[in-house]
C-alpha cells in the first residue's frame, strides 16, 4: 500500500511540475482573456494581426491604448505570414483587426466571407475611395508607392525607366522582393503586368540580366544599401526615404510611365470578439492624428487633407492604371507565373 | 523500485505520446483524412508536382556534401587533438564548439554579408570581386554548413580516438608490423561505427537546417524541404495540406536513413570502453608537424569562427551601413537601443531567456524519470520508451512543429495552448527532450550496480534512496543536460517563427524580423548579446564538468 501511494505522489509530483511549468506562463494570458470576457466594462484585450511597417505599427499601438485604456496584443509579420496565420486558426480564430499590406488579399479575405463590415467608421468618407471598399469592409488607410530604389554611390546613370533595368550596364546588379512574401511586390506585378502589355517581356528581360529575387521588402533594400546591387525594382518607397532619412547613401525614383501604388488596408475580422474595440481601431486609423502617424512613417497617408512628410506626394508619383476589385483570384496566377520564370 | 512498476511505465509513455507522438499523429491524419474518408489524392498531388523530386534531390545532395565538407574538417582536427602535442590544449575544445552554437542564420548572414559585392572582403582587398561569384552557389552552401556542423562529427570522432588510445594502441605497438598498417587495420575500424553515426546525425541535422537554407539557399535559388514546408506555411498562398504531406515524406526519409544506420551500426560495433583509463602519453613531434597543425587549426578557426563574427560585428556597431568599412563610421547606437529598457530587442531576448529556462527545468525533470526507467534498456517496454524520446534527435524540428500545430489546433480539443506561451515552451520541450534524457542516461550508466545494491540494503526505502543518493550522484548530468537544453532553445528559430502568440518574440525570431522589416544593426546587436552569453554558459558547462570529474576522483 506504502509503495503504491509513493508511486502515485510521484508521479502527481511529475505530472504537476510539468503543468506548473506550462500554466506559468500561461496565466497571465489566460486571465486577461477571463477578464476581458467577464467584465466587458474594464481592460480589453484587442488583438491585432499587423503587416508592418515594424515602427509604425508599434507607434501606432503605443498611441491607441494611450488613447483608449485598452491593452492591444500585435501579431507582426509579413502579409503572407498574417494570412498563413489566418488559415491555421480557422478553428479558433483569435484576430479581431488584421492591417495588410495589399488590398488584393484583403479583398480576398473580404470574398472569403472572412470580414465584418464597418461602414460608419468616422472618417470614412474622407479615405482615398480608390483604396477601401465600398460596403465598407477594409479601408485603404495608408500606402506605399513603389519605385526603383538605387545606391547613390555605385549608380551612375540613374534609372528612369522600368526597362532601363534590362540594359546591360545593370547585370547583375538588380534584385526585386519575393512576391510570395512582400504584398507590395505582388501588387507591383500585378499592376505592372495588367496595365503595360509587354510587361512580360520586360520581366523576362530582367530575368536575363540576372535579377535576383530577393526575400522580403527589407532584405532587397538592405542589399542595395550595402552595396551588393545597385538597385531593387519594386522597392517600397517609405523604407528608402526611412534609411535616406538615417544617412544611408539610397535613394528612390518613380519611372515617368508610371508605376503601381501599393495600399495597406485595415479590416475587422467576422470572427471577431471584441468587435467594439476593433472599431475603435479602425477609427483611430483614420483619424488625422492616426494619420498623422502614417506620415511619419514615410507613408502615404489614406486622407489626401493630411501633409506628406520628406516625400513625394501622391499626385507627384506617376500612376498606371490599375483596379484592385477581384484582384486576388488572378495575382494567383500571376505568382505561379512569376515563380516559374524564376525557380 | 519505483521506476519499475508498470503505472510508471504508463505514465512516462503518456506524457511522451501526447506531447511527441500526437503530433506526428496529428499530420498523418490531416494528411491522409479528409471530411472524415481517408484520401491519398493530396499526398499523390505531392508526387505529381515536379518540385518535390527537386527539392529531394536538392535536400539530398546537400546532406552528402555535406557529410563530405564535415569529414574534411572534423577528421584532421580530431586526430591533431589526439595524435599531436596540441591535445593538452582543452580550451581548444570549447572554442571550436562556438560555430556548433552559433545560431546558424546568423553564421551565414554574417558570410554573405563578408563575401558579397562590395562586400566586407571587397572593402579589405580590393580585386576580390571574382570570390563572390564562387561563393554565392551550392559550394558556399555547403562551406557554409560543414563549418556550422562540424564541431558535432570532431567531438564524436575525438571521444573515440581517446579511447582506442589506450590499450588498443599499446597492443597494435607490440603485436603489429609498420605504423601505417596499425592505422589501417586497427585505428580505422574502430572508428568506423562512430564515424557512421556521427555522419548519420549530421546528415539529418542537414536535412533538418532552416536557418542557412532560408538565407543562403533562397539567395542562391537552392530550396530544400524545411524552406519548402516553410513556405507552405507561411507565404501566400498557404497550402497547409501540402506542407503535412511534405513533412510525412520528410518523416518516411529519415525514418528510412535511421534503420539503415542501426544496420550498418550494428556490424561495427566494437567495445572500446574498458574500465581502464588511457594513460595520458607524453608525445614529441617534429616542428613541421606542430606547425602545421597550429597552421590547420588556425586556418579553421578563421572560417569558422573569425570570418562570421567579424561581419557581425562590424554590422552590429556600424552607423551608417552603406559607408561600409571606414573610421568614424562605428557607434554604440545599437547595443543603446537594445537596453534601453523596453525595447523591443530586449524584450524578445528576456523571453527567450524565460522560454530556455522553462525548457531547461521541465526536460530535465521528465529526462530524469525517464532516464532512471530506460536504464540499460533491456526490455522491451524500456527500447520503447527509450526510441520514443530519443525520436526528436532524428526528426527534423520543423516536422514536430507542423505537427503540434495540427494537434494543438484539432476542433475536439477542449482546451488548447496554441496561441499562448505555454506552446512554446511544450514545443522547446518536445524539440528538445532527447538532450536531457541523453545526458542523464549517460551520467546513470557511469553508477556503478553495487550503489543500487548496497543502497537498497542499507536505503529506507526506495524514494530516499533516490532523494539522498542516486539524484545528487546524476546532478552533474542533469545540469549538464539542462545547459545543453537551454543554450539549444536560445537559439530555435523555426518553431518560434510558426508559433509565437502575438505580441511575443523570442530573441531568434527578433533577429530574424530585423533581416525581413527591420533594423539590421539592431538584430546583430542582439545576436551578439546571445552568442556571448552562450559562451558563458558554455565555459560553465566545462568547468562543471571537470568540477565534477576531481570530486569524484
Amino acid at each position: 500500500m506504502k509503495k503504491r501511494f509513493k508511486l502515485l505522489a510521484t508521479a502527481s509530483f511529475l505530472v504537476a511540475l510539468t503543468l506548473a511549468g506550462c500554466n506559468a506562463t500561461k496565466s497571465t494570458d489566460s486571465v486577461k482573456n477571463d477578464a476581458a470576457s467577464a467584465k466587458p466594462n474594464e481592460v480589453q484585450t484587442l488583438t491585432v494581426y499587423s503587416a508592418g511597417p515594424d515602427g509604425l505599427a508599434a507607434n501606432i499601438q503605443q498611441a491607441f491604448e494611450e488613447k483608449t485604456g485598452m491593452k492591444v496584443e500585435m501579431f507582426q509579420g509579413t502579409t503572407g505570414k498574417i494570412l498563413s496565420r489566418l488559415e491555421a486558426e480557422k478553428n479558433n480564430p483569435v484576430a479581431d483587426v488584421v492591417v495588410l499590406a495589399s488590398i488584393a488579399s484583403m479583398d480576398g479575405l473580404k470574398e472569403a466571407n472572412q470580414l465584418q463590415s464597418y461602414k460608419e467608421a468616422e472618417n470614412a468618407s474622407k479615405m482615398n475611395p480608390d483604396w477601401s471598399d465600398a460596403e465598407g469592409y477594409y479601408y485603404g488607410y495608408s500606402a506605399s508607392a513603389l519605385g526603383i530604389a538605387y545606391n547613390t554611390k555605385n549608380t551612375k546613370d540613374i534609372p528612369s525607366e522600368w526597362t532601363d533595368l534590362a540594359k546591360a550596364q545593370w547585370q547583375g546588379k538588380i534584385n526585386i522582393p519575393d512576391p510570395s512574401l512582400s504584398g507590395s511586390a505582388v501588387d507591383f506585378i500585378y499592376g505592372y503586368t495588367e496595365a503595360e502589355k509587354s510587361a512580360w517581356d520586360t520581366i523576362q528581360a530582367w530575368k536575363n540580366n540576372g535579377l535576383q529575387v530577393n526575400g522580403a521588402n527589407k532584405e532587397a533594400l538592405d542589399a542595395v544599401i550595402t552595396g551588393d546591387k545597385n538597385a531593387t525594382i519594386s522597392g517600397v518607397d517609405y523604407m528608402a526615404y526611412k534609411a535616406k532619412a538615417s544617412g544611408e547613401p539610397v535613394e528612390i525614383v518613380y519611372p515617368k510611365s508610371g508605376t503601381v501604388v501599393s495600399p495597406r488596408a485595415v479590416g475587422i475580422m467576422k470572427d471577431a470578439k471584441n468587435v467594439e474595440g476593433a472599431q475603435a481601431y479602425v477609427n483611430f486609423l483614420l483619424s488625422d492624428e492616426g494619420q498623422k502617424l502614417v506620415t511619419e512613417a514615410y507613408l502615404l497617408p489614406g486622407n489626401h487633407d493630411i501633409a506628406v512628410k520628406d516625400r513625394a506626394a501622391l499626385d507627384e508619383i506617376p500612376q498606371l492604371n490599375v483596379s484592385w476589385k477581384g484582384s486576388e483570384a488572378k495575382q494567383l496566377d500571376i505568382l505561379t507565373k512569376f515563380n516559374d520564370i524564376f525557380r | 523500485m519505483i521506476m519499475e512498476s508498470r503505472r510508471s511505465f504508463g505514465l512516462l509513455l503518456t506524457i511522451v505520446a501526447t506531447f511527441a507522438i500526437a503530433p506526428l499523429i496529428a499530420i498523418v491524419y490531416y494528411t491522409f483524412v479528409h471530411d472524415g474518408i481517408f484520401d491519398v489524392s493530396q499526398f499523390s498531388r505531392m508526387f505529381a508536382n515536379e518540385r518535390l523530386w527537386q527539392t529531394l534531390g536538392n535536400s539530398l545532395l546537400l546532406g552528402v556534401l555535406v557529410i563530405l565538407g564535415t569529414t574534411i574538417l572534423a577528421l584532421p582536427m580530431a586526430f591533431i587533438r589526439t595524435k599531436t602535442t596540441l591535445q593538452k590544449y582543452d580550451w581548444l575544445d570549447i572554442v571550436l564548439t562556438i560555430p556548433f552554437m552559433t545560431p546558424p542564420y546568423i553564421g551565414s548572414m554574417g558570410w554573405i554579408l563578408f563575401m558579397q559585392n562590395n562586400g566586407f572582403l571587397q572593402q579589405l582587398v580590393p580585386g576580390t570581386a571574382w570570390l563572390s561569384d564562387a561563393f554565392f552557389s551550392l559550394f558556399g552552401m555547403v562551406m557554409v554548413m560543414s563549418l556550422h556542423l562540424f564541431p558535432f562529427l570532431y567531438l564524436m570522432l575525438k571521444n573515440t580516438l581517446l579511447r582506442i588510445n589506450g590499450s588498443f594502441l599499446d597492443a597494435a605497438l607490440i603485436f603489429g608490423r609498420s605504423s601505417l598498417r596499425n592505422w589501417l587495420q586497427v585505428i580505422l575500424p574502430l572508428l568506423i561505427s562512430s564515424y557512421v553515426l556521427g555522419i548519420l546525425l549530421i546528415f539529418i541535422k542537414t536535412l533538418a537546417e532552416f536557418g542557412t537554407p532560408a538565407t543562403f539557399g533562397s539567395r542562391i535559388g537552392f530550396q530544400v524541404f524545411t524552406t519548402e514546408i516553410h513556405a507552405y506555411l507561411s507565404r501566400w498562398p498557404v497550402d497547409i495540406r501540402m506542407a503535412t504531406s511534405l513533412s510525412v515524406f520528410l518523416l518516411s526519409v529519415c525514418l528510412i536513413i535511421w534503420y539503415f544506420q542501426n544496420l550498418i551500426g550494428r556490424k561495427f560495433t566494437y567495445s572500446v570502453l574498458s574500465g581502464k583509463t588511457p594513460a595520458a602519453r607524453e608525445i614529441k613531434d617534429k616542428w613541421f608537424i606542430q606547425l602545421g597543425s597550429w597552421f590547420y587549426v588556425g586556418f579553421v578557426l578563421l572560417f569558422a569562427i573569425g570570418i562570421p563574427y567579424f561581419s557581425i560585428i562590424v554590422t552590429s556597431l556600424q552607423k551608417v551601413r552603406g559607408d561600409g568599412l571606414r573610421a568614424g563610421n562605428f557607434t554604440l547606437a545599437s547595443y543603446q537601443a537594445v537596453f534601453t529598457s523596453g525595447s523591443a530587442g530586449l524584450t524578445a531576448f528576456i523571453n527567450s531567456v524565460v522560454f530556455s529556462i522553462f525548457t531547461a527545468v521541465i526536460t530535465a525533470i521528465i529526462g530524469l524519470f525517464i532516464a532512471l526507467y530506460i536504464k540499460k534498456g533491456e526490455t522491451k517496454k524500456q527500447q520503447l520508451l527509450d526510441f520514443f524520446s530519443l525520436m526528436p534527435n532524428i526528426i527534423p524540428g520543423i516536422v514536430f512543429v507542423v505537427g503540434l500545430i495540427m494537434f494543438w489546433n484539432a476542433p475536439w480539443l477542449p482546451a488548447t495552448i496554441y496561441n499562448t506561451k505555454a506552446m512554446v515552451v511544450v514545443t522547446y520541450c518536445v524539440l528538445f527532450l532527447p538532450y536531457a534524457v541523453q545526458y542523464t542516461k549517460s551520467s546513470l550508466s557511469q553508477l556503478d550496480q553495487s550503489i543500487f545494491q548496497s543502497a537498497a540494503i542499507f536505503g529506507r526505502n526506495s524514494w530516499d534512496v533516490y532523494r539522498a543518493i542516486i539524484i545528487p550522484l546524476l546532478m552533474q548530468g542533469i545540469l549538464a543536460g539542462m545547459m545543453m537544453t537551454f543554450i539549444i532553445s536560445m537559439r530555435e528559430l523555426v518553431a518560434g517563427l510558426l508559433i509565437l502568440p502575438p505580441s511575443v518574440e523570442t530573441g531568434a525570431t527578433f533577429i530574424y524580423s530585423q533581416f525581413e522589416q527591420g533594423n539590421v544593426g539592431i538584430g546583430m546587436a542582439v545576436a551578439v548579446i546571445t552568442v556571448a552569453m552562450t559562451v558563458v554558459f558554455m565555459f560553465l558547462l566545462n568547468w562543471l564538468q571537470r568540477w565534477g570529474g576531481h570530486v569524484r576522483a
